[in-house]
């Protein structure tokens, strides 16, 4: 215990003393982020939605109920898009769209015919001005149609026959701002970097002999190791509150459970610290570990969700991205920030990282023993 | 005190030590002594439990370093050849981590870091960080954190290569108060200054062996007070060799064509006899030197190379 207290001493004071290397792994994830808000926010400010239709009759009334979405503005904010009744459903129900709209068979014969129908139109609940908009253009065309009929001095039946009946969907998919999509991973993507900045200072302590001199000590490698560990855990601490406070207040990103959050980024980042120290003690030379981390760490961030979020990944990116620790890692903070945490997914995830952390740890302190230290 | 018994380590195919015994007992400065690749640094790193010996045992203060390794290194200063500090730390910051890792607690660690910073000459530049020493400032830090335990036993692996002569000094002076504290210091070099003035015992070691152990005048004797002359010029060995035999006393320990190392008592008084019978012989002396009996000649006389090679 007494060991560790110095430990964590000497390593607080070379980090204060030398903080380009921690700063610039945080830096890195911080620059792309505001690259990429930068990109985002130079987009038009016309909100862009879409609207499934699923076209029964197909005829030409109902293809005249959507003429108003054909033109202007209208049909810049808003897309249409032909799909079928379960299709429809099925999609709206995941939050793919702005609004469902179901033309049913029989529109244009009910229509002539001054008989009763109905059209229903299924709304995003986390969406507010887009379906909004939807149904205030279809609730005008169905009382054209109503005047129509007038016009024609046909009787128009009181109340109208052409009914339009609005429903909005049940929320099974909470909202993410930009902010939620986007700085978990910026987050992450820091926490790999601290983990292969903090792990190349093994070969910095060789370089200045200061490993060779603890080899001599009374103090055994496996002490010196978990030091190293304790003290990246508690930067990591300081790292996720700062981060997450910061990434709350200023870019509105939720987190619900501080405190969950916090602990899940100091124990990810923790086990990626001693996958990648495990990684950098392999090579022969100091140069060959250095080009081997960064062949390591790109690939990893960007398939595992720490470059693009999987929301932005195609689907097969995406498949490979969950195989690896940081998918695993990501995919359950989002799900701390959701508050759709899973028992027992978090639990299986968490122990199958802290196996491959002892892993590596085991695997590490072999590598010291047997010849790296000296 | 130090026990090695004939300690062997390879590398693959390669022997770095191949058979070296020596006893070192407290108080005393005991020199390891040889050219570079001799094999000094290799029975440091065994004897500091840092390599694991292929063969032979070694002992510190009764505890085998290898089967009681712990123990052994609670015991032990270690200053090794390179400067081993925390650059970005100050003196006192390396000094707190290293005294801590040999289990050393406030208030005597405090206290320890005071009095080697002190015997060090450092306590000005105490909170400076090290990068912003000098060269024999680091060597004295280095120095310092080896000993800021008060090791019973004390390692040095060349401590003074590359430090500038007044830096040097003082270094060996803190040496000698560590033996004369009652530590068991092991020094190797391959000055041959330094272990003439410094050491009490000496082993010379060359290609993994000890091939001369014993007090300075235990050496010397070797060489039965006889001087060394080396004369370099164009000559032929077998001539040479003929030409010098009716000198008394004269040995040749090296005979070539460019170079000539003879080992003779009262080497300045022949020297007129020597080049007269050289000269006849048809060689032509370019250049004499000749030094009094000391273990640079002891070593050449045994290897018949120098100690620098």
């Amino acid at each position: 215990m007494h060991f560790l207290a110095v430990s964590l001493r000497k390593d607080w004071a070379r980090t204060r003393r030398d903080p380009f290397q921690f700063l610039v792994s945080l830096g890195i994830p911080l620059v792309l982020a505001v690259l990429m808000s930068l990109v985002f926010g130079r987009e038009p400010a016309t909100p862009r939605g879409l609207l499934l239709v699923a076209d029964e009759d197909n005829t030409i009334a109902s293809t005249r109920m959507l003429e108003a979405f054909h033109r202007e503005p209208l049909s810049k904010m808003i897309g249409i898009e032909k799909v079928t009744r379960d299709a429809g459903r099925a999609r709206i129900d995941r939050g793919d769209a702005s609004a469902f709209l179901l033309l049913p068979k029989g529109l244009q014969m009910a229509f002539l015919l001054n008989l009763p129908v109905q059209l229903q139109l299924f709304t995003n609940p986390t969406e507010r001005i887009l379906p909004q908009m939807i149904q205030e253009t279809l609730s005008i065309t169905v009382d054209a149609a109503f005047y129509l009929r007038r016009a024609n001095f046909v009787p128009p039946p009181n109340p109208p026959l052409i009914d339009l009946e609005t429903a909005v969907v049940r929320e099974n998919k909470p909202a993410r701002s930009f902010a939620a999509v986007f700085l978990p991973s910026m987050l992450f993507m820091g926490l790999l970097f601290i983990a292969s900045g903090a792990a190349a200072d093994i070969w910095r302590e060789r370089m200045l002999g200061t490993l060779r001199r603890i080899a001599s000590s009374p103090v055994s490698m496996a002490s010196y190791l978990v030091a190293r560990v304790v003290f990246v855990s508690i930067l990591y601490v300081v790292v996720a509150l700062v981060g997450l406070v910061a990434a709350n207040r200023m870019a509105g990103m939720p987190v619900p459970n501080l405190p969950a959050a916090a602990l899940w980024i100091a124990f990810t980042g923790t086990i990626f610290y001693l996958l990648f120290l495990w990684i950098s003690v392999q090579p022969a030379t100091q140069r060959a570990a250095s080009v081997l981390g960064n062949l390591i760490i790109f690939p990893l961030a960007m398939l595992g969700g720490c470059f693009f979020p999987f929301e932005w990944m195609p689907a097969w990116m995406v498949a490979i991205g969950k195989l690896t620790p940081n998918g695993w890692a990501i995919s359950q903070f989002k799900a701390i920030l959701d508050g759709t945490v899973d028992a027992g997914r978090i639990a299986a995830t968490a122990a199958l990282m802290a196996a491959l952390g002892a892993l590596a740890f085991l695997l590490t302190l072999r590598r010291l023993r047997r010849g790296f230290a000296v | 005190m130090i026990e090695v018994d004939h300690l062997r380590k390879t590398f693959g195919g390669l022997t770095a030590v191949n058979d070296i015994s020596f006893t070192a007992h407290p108080g005393e400065i005991f020199g390891l002594l040889g050219p570079n690749g001799a094999g000094k640094t290799t029975t440091i790193g065994c004897i500091s439990g840092l390599l694991t010996p292929t063969g032979g045992h070694v002992r510190i203060m009764g505890h085998d370093v290898v089967r009681e390794g712990p123990a052994a290194r609670r015991v032990l200063g270690v200053v090794p050849q390179e400067i081993s500090l925390y650059e970005d730390l100050s003196a006192v910051e390396n000094l707190n981590y290293w005294g801590g890792a040999q289990g050393l607690r406030n208030p005597l660690l405090r206290q320890r870091i005071r009095e080697v910073l002190e015997i060090t000459g450092l306590q000005d530049r105490a909170r400076e960080p090290v990068k912003q020493f000098s060269g024999g400032m680091r060597r004295r830090l280095n120095f310092a954190c080896g000993i800021v335990h008060q090791p019973k036993v004390l390692l040095l692996d060349e401590p003074t290569v590359g430090v500038d002569p007044q830096s040097r000094v003082r270094l060996l002076d803190l040496v000698r108060a560590q033996a004369q504290a009652g530590a068991c210091v092991l020094y190797t070099t391959h000055y041959m200054e330094e272990a003439e003035t410094l050491c009490h015992h000496l082993a010379i070691v060359d290609h993994g062996n000890v091939i001369a152990a014993g007090t300075l005048a235990e050496l010397r004797a070797l060489l039965a007070e006889r001087d060394l002359l080396r004369l370099s010029g164009i000559f032929r060995p077998d001539a040479a060799k003929a030409a010098l035999q009716p000198i008394d006393g004269a040995e040749i320990l090296q005979a070539d064509e460019n170079l000539l190392i003879l080992a003779l008592p009262e080497a300045s008084l022949r020297l007129p006899a020597i080049f007269s019978a050289l000269a006849a012989a048809g060689a032509e002396v370019r250049g004499a030197t000749l030094t009094q009996p000391s273990l640079e000649s002891l070593f050449i006389k045994l290897t018949g190379k120098e100690l620098r090679e």
